[in-house]
């Protein structure tokens, strides 16, 4: 029998400026679960994640983290649902100016006030979940692409949060990394009986990874459910998606036939 | 090579006309040739059987043609394309031809007005907005049990003041010599030489001191501070911030502004003092006017008044540099070259509004005097 959802998705509407970018997404997001948010790129996956954290506000619909809607509680409130919630953004986002240690000792110091050597201790420990123990000692221009997202998991999960948040998590890592990565995150899963979104677009990390599946089109949701059947679905977008099969031809030669005159004009 | 047309041939009663090109002349001329005589609402077909490959320029400029042509009501077609030819369009889709409104739209002088006004408007509610973070979290914050992170005011205030007190100290230096140079020559006509000075004094503590400060301030960390600021909203690092619950009014924008109203006045003292000793190097060194007279001259010249116009002054120019650099950098757009973009506006803002602020103070002080 199913929980109640932890994380509940109901019509989201998104907005930049004039652009529409999500446009009535609708899902949910269980504890001890891997949903995992698909599409193309551009299609909003992470416009969904940066709502749900609260950096944007929806135009309309809401979000509820564990029953509560986190655009509409006190700042107090909201405060304490973010310390819930680790994300990790799609190119680390971390603080430059910081050691990959210290990055991760400032939510440590800050939230749970620790010393500042028990907070490095506790960062370096972090850091050694993902196999970065070694660079503490590092800036973050000073380690590599996949470093900077590996640092990131460990500054996500720096608070112990109940929710995880990964935007593009194992793109652009190699293989067995990103197998690594995979793998902790499964017994994050297993362990702490965490919720984790995670954007991506990696089939295999997918079918290791996902309990449930979301797919996004223009910032509609085409397919949602257990993995395997959204893998299923009739959805020409979801089976160009999971087929590796090129965008159907007739989108993409449209310029040819509009631009060429009918056999036979040139006579006239 | 003379490009080889044949003239278009006279239109058909289905209003079609067709145009034989040998080769694709550059786009003035091929939208000469090709749509001179097409009247709106006509069709034009554009024989290219003669072309045996297009080089992706030409293949560009024929898509141009076909964009031009909408725009005249004049529906353009390719034909006799040879297979070589046909590679240049395949695989593409149409939106191609409907990318070409991306230019800015053009507003009127009265459109013109008023999106600027709405600009302003936004402006000033986020400078407000910026303020409001800065009251609440350096006056109410700290009632609940939200302190002040002083670790990080002394950080920046090391940067912004103790590194900036040689550069202050020099240059405030020389103008204090420049200033009793240049008094000189006009007050040594009259003998009048040891009122250099209280030219110097009170010209270096009621103007010059805070205003170079200021200027020197503002170049050097105001830069650095729109610079670090837009950078961290660049990569994201500010949003990071703030999904770990980390108010960026809290560690950012209090700490750089907070080192900024302890950093100016203090540097604005350490610059009069250098200053007058300027002033006094000129006039003891160069004119052989007596030490002790001259610093008695200074100290007589001297009233409390000028000390305190020049702190205050000081203290209003901090606040206008925190607010301009924080502000600059928060709101960078456009990665790179918007964080470029916004220091050097950060500087020249900060500057203008410090002179204008002196000048509206000076006044101000004159009167009330």
């Amino acid at each position: 029998m199913k929980t109640t959802p932890y994380v509940q998705v109901e019509g989201l509407v998104s907005r930049y400026g004039e652009r529409t970018i999500l446009d009535g997404v609708t899902f949910d997001a269980h504890r001890g679960e891997i949903t995992v948010i698909l599409g193309g790129s551009g299609c909003g996956k992470t416009t969904v994640l940066r709502n749900i954290v609260g950096l944007l506000t929806p135009a309309s619909g809401r979000i509820l983290i564990d029953g509560q809607d986190i655009h509409r509680v006190s700042e107090e409130e909201q405060e304490a649902m973010l310390r819930n919630i680790g994300m990790s953004f799609q190119a680390g986002a971390l603080f430059n100016s910081m050691t990959l240690e210290d990055n991760i000792a400032l939510p440590i110091i800050e939230h749970l006030h620790a010393a500042p050597r028990t907070a490095r201790m506790l960062a370096r420990m972090k850091l050694g979940l993902v196999g970065l123990e070694r660079a503490a000692h590092l800036l973050p221009s000073e380690i590599s692409g996949g470093m900077k997202k590996r640092a990131a998991v460990a500054r996500a999960l720096a608070l112990n949060p109940t929710l995880l948040l990964f935007d593009e998590l194992s793109a652009g890592l190699d293989p067995v990394t990103a197998r690594e990565l995979d793998e902790l995150i499964l017994s994050l899963k297993h362990q702490f009986d965490m919720a984790i979104v995670i954007v991506t677009h990696e089939l295999g990390s997918i079918q290791m990874i996902a309990d449930q599946a979301i797919m996004l089109h223009q910032g509609k949701v085409i397919a949602s459910g257990p993995l395997r059947e959204v893998q299923a679905a009739e959805h020409p977008q979801v089976r160009a998606f999971f087929d590796r099969r090129p965008r159907p031809s007739e989108t993409r030669n449209g310029l040819l036939a509009a631009i060429l005159a009918e056999e036979g004009d040139a006579r006239g | 090579m003379p490009n080889q047309v044949t003239p278009a041939a006279p239109t058909q009663p289905d209003g079609r006309s067709v145009v034989r090109l040998l080769t694709i002349p550059a786009p003035p001329e091929l939208w000469n040739i090709v749509l001179r005589h097409a009247a709106s609402g006509t069709h034009v077909i554009v024989d290219l059987s003669g072309v045996a490959t297009l080089t992706n320029l030409e293949a560009a400029m024929l898509l141009e043609l076909v964009c031009e042509g909408k725009e005249r009501d004049v529906s353009v077609r390719l034909s006799g394309l040879s297979e070589n030819a046909r590679q240049s369009f395949v695989g593409l889709g149409i939106e191609i031809l409907q990318q070409q409104d991306t230019a800015a739209p053009r507003f009127s002088a009265v459109e013109r007005v008023g999106q600027i006004t709405l600009e302003v408007i936004e402006a000033g509610r986020r400078l407000l907005a910026m303020i409001g973070e800065i009251v609440y979290w350096s006056l109410l914050a700290p009632w609940r049990g939200k302190g002040v992170k002083w670790d990080r005011i002394n950080e920046q205030i090391v940067k912004i003041g103790l590194d900036g007190v040689p550069i202050v100290v020099f240059l405030s230096f020389l103008i204090g010599a420049v200033l009793a140079l240049n008094a000189a020559s006009q007050l040594r006509q009259f003998g009048a030489s040891i009122y250099i000075a209280n030219l110097v004094g009170v010209s270096v503590t009621r103007e010059m001191g805070p205003l170079l400060t200021a200027i020197i301030v503002a170049g050097r960390s105001g830069a650095a501070i729109t610079a670090e600021l837009g950078t961290m909203v660049v990569s994201e690092e500010i949003d990071a911030l703030r999904t770990m619950a980390l108010s960026p009014g809290r560690f950012l924008l209090l700490p750089r502004i907070g080192a900024l109203l302890c950093a100016v006045p203090c540097l604005t003292v350490l610059a009069n003092l250098a200053g007058i000793m300027g002033g006094y190097w000129i006039g003891v060194v160069v004119l052989g006017l007596g030490s002790r007279n001259y610093l008695q001259q200074t100290a007589q010249a001297l009233l409390i008044n000028d000390l305190v116009t020049g702190m205050v002054k000081s203290v209003v120019f901090a606040l206008l540099i925190g607010l301009v650099s924080c502000y600059r950098g928060f709101y960078v757009r456009g990665g790179a070259e918007g964080v470029g973009v916004n220091t050097t506006a950060s500087v020249v803002t900060s500057i203008v509004l410090c002179i204008l602020a002196d000048a509206v103070f000076t006044t101000i002080f004159f009167y009330l005097d």
